[in-house]
């Protein structure tokens, strides 16, 4: 009798490996489906904040102003509606002005809505406006 | 006379690198995908028809529906906190594009709590995209 013939075979390991690409592709299809390519709309504004100051307005005199007193919007003091905002700002063209003359100063009451205060920084930056914050000082 | 009969070839297709291959693509989108930390902060964003699609920036501050003020999805207390972080995030940075910060508020917040954030983004050195909804004109 030989030892070769009472030596147990080995049983041969191995993991299991059919259903990898199986459960990676399910993976795939998970992240594929939870993606969503999100697109920002908006527009860039660099805002340079100054501060209420008597003499700064008297030189300035001719700086357009928008005012905002909660849902009211005037230019130059004058009420207006968004739309007519928008014409003003265009008749203004400043896309033809020097960097500093460009600037239309924005003094919103504290009342003042985001959405009405977006509105307008918007049609300010599309006429190409430089928007500069009025700020009360203490 | 006898007849033999051809063998069929087995046809397979190889597979055994399909799990490599998938593994590989989940491994190719799990990096290309930004996981939205902000998903949970609920705001209704405003709207107007002058903005356009802008590109992404890699510091994003929400002021949601509450007032509470978020920068990259963690909650702060205050306007400073904000100057501070967007501060320091940009240290070294000197293009433009490097230094773009998104910025989402609730259209129903007043001045007296947006404002103050906008000026610390302008005061740490970021320009600001305000990003809203496209509003279709009629």
């Amino acid at each position: 009798m030989s030892f070769e013939s009472l030596r147990r075979k080995r049983k041969e390991t191995a993991v299991p490996t059919d259903s990898l690409s199986d459960i990676a592709f399910l993976l795939i299809i998970f992240f594929i489906l939870a993606t969503s390519i999100q697109k920002i709309a908006g527009f860039r504004t660099d805002l340079p904040s100054g501060s209420r100051d008597q003499q700064t307005q008297k030189a300035d005199d001719k700086t357009p102003t928008v005012g905002l007193k909660g849902d009211r919007i005037q230019f130059n003091e004058e009420d207006v509606s968004i739309d007519e905002l928008r014409t003003k700002l265009a008749a203004l063209r400043l896309k033809e002005r020097s960097e500093e003359r460009r600037v239309v100063l924005l003094d919103a009451s504290a009342e003042t809505g985001y959405q009405t205060y977006y509105s307008v920084m918007a049609a300010i930056t599309a006429a190409d406006g430089v928007i500069g914050i009025m700020t009360e000082d203490d | 006379m006898k007849l033999h009969r051809r063998r069929r070839m087995a046809i397979s297709v190889p597979t055994t690198s399909m799990g490599d291959i998938a593994f590989l693509l989940i491994i190719f989108f799990m990096l290309c995908s930004n996981f939205m930390n902000e998903a949970n902060i609920r705001i209704a964003p405003p709207t107007s028809p002058q903005i356009e699609i802008v590109e992404n920036a890699s510091i994003s501050i929400i002021i949601d529906e509450e007032g509470q003020i978020h920068v990259n999805g963690k909650p702060v207390d205050s306007d400073a906190a904000v100057e501070a972080i967007v501060e320091n995030a940009l240290q070294g940075k000197t293009t433009d594009e490097d230094r773009f910060v998104i910025f989402r508020c609730d259209r129903t917040i007043e001045k007296r709590i947006f404002e103050p954030v906008l000026e610390a983004i302008t005061k740490a050195g970021g320009l600001i995209i305000a990003v809203g909804d496209k509003q279709e004109q009629n």
